[in-house]
């Protein structure tokens, strides 16, 4: 997980976001390309695993930034601010979506087998398909915390900033999403161990 | 009898978020309290089962898209509002193919020397290590000699020759003292797991971890700590010898796995792997017929049935550790014979009966090892190694708080 962050940090200094702020299009377009694959990852897990859906909210993730990154005063990390955005997003679109979702059906029950070719992509691995399908089943502040931590690789102090809350709040909804799992996931627990 | 539970503590003690003295008080208390030890395996499973999820790689259609959008409100001039709608509409594209293809080559070159760099940085500088330290000689890390202190990397060999000694500190759980000719390699290090590979020579570990976060791979077996300090050995041919100076050591080879306790020691072969543990003050015929039953039944200088003889007539009640390990070793005949003189020497407790141990009937077998536990080590002398190897470990996080 460190090693997203790490190799992001080198490229996007304040340089960057200053000329991101004045609409500089190769700037934007570093940025871009040191944070798509982790926003795409959250919306990616959020969504149970639908890349489209995933696609369309990384899309708009991006285009926010590129509107409001003007708005951004240095007071807290940028990525605070970027992955406040991704939340936000992702759980906006999840409300939208719930709201047409027929009774009774939801994305996560489909099947692996039932997938597009390009959603049977995650799941090649079963523990790593059933995860994703696990952690879709939690609740958002559960899930949330569990996607910034082991795909972003933040801190609990970096959580806390990111869903303004306390550092109790990220570790108590961790341990709640660990438990989460494990208790969904016992049978693979010769798979991980 | 307990400190308060630590339950709610668990996860961040894995992700390494507590203070030291929080981070001791956990461990401590997982050592005492079984009930926040099941909540720990639990945490643990959950931690693991969340690393395995993999970061995506974006489709490249959406950095085509955002630029169709920007180049867009590019040519229009709407402004920041002019993009701000276009985001209800995606699909809305004027494109200018001049401005794209300049900006596609810039971008393009910017970006893969970012990604060179951040290769570069990542191989440099990002992956997990641990600290090494020389204490003699020249030890070697990959190909690189030890001056002083260096970086032990995941995947990077240390090696020491007949006159060099090092020392690693196992991230923030422990350290481990190498001695000459050995080469260890770092196989993984994250917060539910820590672990070495020994391929030959000898170490010292001395870990202040709750239990199996800390292993050390050989040949012949697998040496999963279980809050302790202990000397491993492992020879050229792969066999090994494990010592331990505090609490207890677990050693593994697929099913067959042996407790040791402190004061106590277990051989391993390659292709067998964990022999019976001993103490290491049972009688010389006693351990030389134990080396004999677990490594050479077939040696026709003595049959299986003199050596078990030797095994059970030398046995005190101390040596309940062994003959409760041979009870699952041998069968038919040689297990009721072992369990007749386990029982003389350690009377099984109330509800354990004969048909039950000798059909291996698994609660009977840990009832009757909870009772023996307290001849093996003693809770109080468990606890007591734990209290000192915390204070140490304690005074070394604070001196180097205050060096900072």
């Amino acid at each position: 997980m460190e090693r997203h962050a790490a190799m992001a940090e080198p490229i996007i200094d304040e340089r960057v976001i200053e000329a991101c702020c004045q609409g500089d299009r190769e700037a934007f377009g570093l940025l871009f390309e040191a944070y798509k694959d982790r926003v795409f990852s959250i919306a990616v897990y959020s969504f149970g695993g639908d890349e489209a859906a995933a696609t369309d909210v990384t899309q708009q993730v991006f285009l926010k930034l590129m509107t409001t990154i003007g708005q951004f005063r240095g007071d807290s990390a940028f990525t605070t601010w970027l992955y406040r955005l991704v939340v936000n997003a992702c759980i906006d679109e999840q409300r939208k979506r719930r709201r047409f979702l027929p009774f009774g059906e939801s994305v996560s029950m489909r099947r692996v087998e039932d997938r597009k070719p390009q959603e049977r992509r995650f799941a090649r691995l079963e523990v790593a398909g059933s995860v994703q399908a696990a952690i879709k089943e939690l609740t958002p502040k559960l899930r949330m915390p569990i996607l910034l931590k082991y795909v972003e690789g933040l801190s609990y102090e970096e959580i806390a900033a990111v869903m303004d809350c306390s550092k109790g709040t990220v570790a108590s909804r961790l341990n709640r999403g660990h438990r989460a799992l494990a208790r969904k996931l016992s049978h693979l627990k010769d798979e991980v161990v | 009898m307990f400190s308060k539970h630590v339950a709610e503590d668990l996860s961040a003690y894995c992700h390494g978020e507590l203070q030291p003295e929080e981070s001791r008080a956990v461990a401590e208390h997982l050592i005492a309290c079984n009930n926040c030890r099941v909540h720990f395996e639990e945490i643990k499973l959950g931690v693991k089962l969340a690393e395995r999820l993999p970061q995506l790689s974006a489709p490249d259609s959406i950095w085509e898209r955002l630029q169709s959008q920007l180049d867009a409100v590019n040519k229009d001039g709407p402004g920041l509002a002019g993009i701000r709608s276009s985001i209800s509409n995606p699909k809305s594209e004027v494109r200018n193919p001049k401005f794209r293809s300049r900006f596609a080559a810039v971008a393009a070159g910017l970006l893969i020397v970012a990604g060179i760099g951040s290769i570069w940085f990542y191989s440099r500088e990002s992956r997990p290590f641990w600290e090494v330290a020389r204490i003699d000689g020249m030890p070697v890390i990959g190909t690189t000699r030890l001056a002083g202190k260096g970086r032990l990397a995941v995947g990077q060999w240390l090696e020491t020759d007949n006159a060099s000694r090092a020392k690693i500190d196992v991230g923030t759980i422990g350290e481990v003292d190498i001695d000459p000719n050995t080469r260890v390699r770092l196989v993984e290090t994250r917060p539910t797991e820590h672990r070495l590979e020994l391929e030959r020579g000898r170490l010292s570990a001395r870990i202040w971890a709750p239990p199996r976060l800390f292993f050390v791979d050989t040949p012949s077996a697998v040496v999963a700590d279980l809050g302790c300090a202990y000397t491993l050995e492992v020879d050229n041919e792969g066999g090994g010898i494990l010592h331990v100076t505090s609490g207890w050591v677990a050693l593994q080879l697929r099913d067959r796995e042996s407790m040791v306790p402190v004061g106590a020691a277990c051989a391993t072969r390659k292709g067998i792997g964990p022999g019976t543990p001993y103490f290491e003050d049972a009688s010389f015929i006693f351990r030389s017929a134990l080396t004999k039953l677990d490594f050479e039944p077939e040696d026709p200088s003595a049959s299986k049935i003199q050596l078990l003889d030797q095994v059970l007539l030398e046995a005190r009640p101390r040596d309940s550790l062994t003959l409760w390990h041979l009870l699952r070793r041998v069968e038919g005949k040689d297990r009721e014979r072992v369990y007749d003189r386990l029982a003389l020497l350690a009377p099984p407790p109330g509800g354990v009966t004969r048909d039950g141990i000798l059909q291996l009937d698994k609660q009977m077998l840990e009832r009757w090892q909870d009772n023996l536990e307290g001849t093996w080590s003693g809770a109080s002398s468990l606890k007591r190694g734990w209290i000192k190897i915390w204070t140490h470990a304690l005074g070394r996080i604070k001196g180097q708080q205050s060096k900072k």
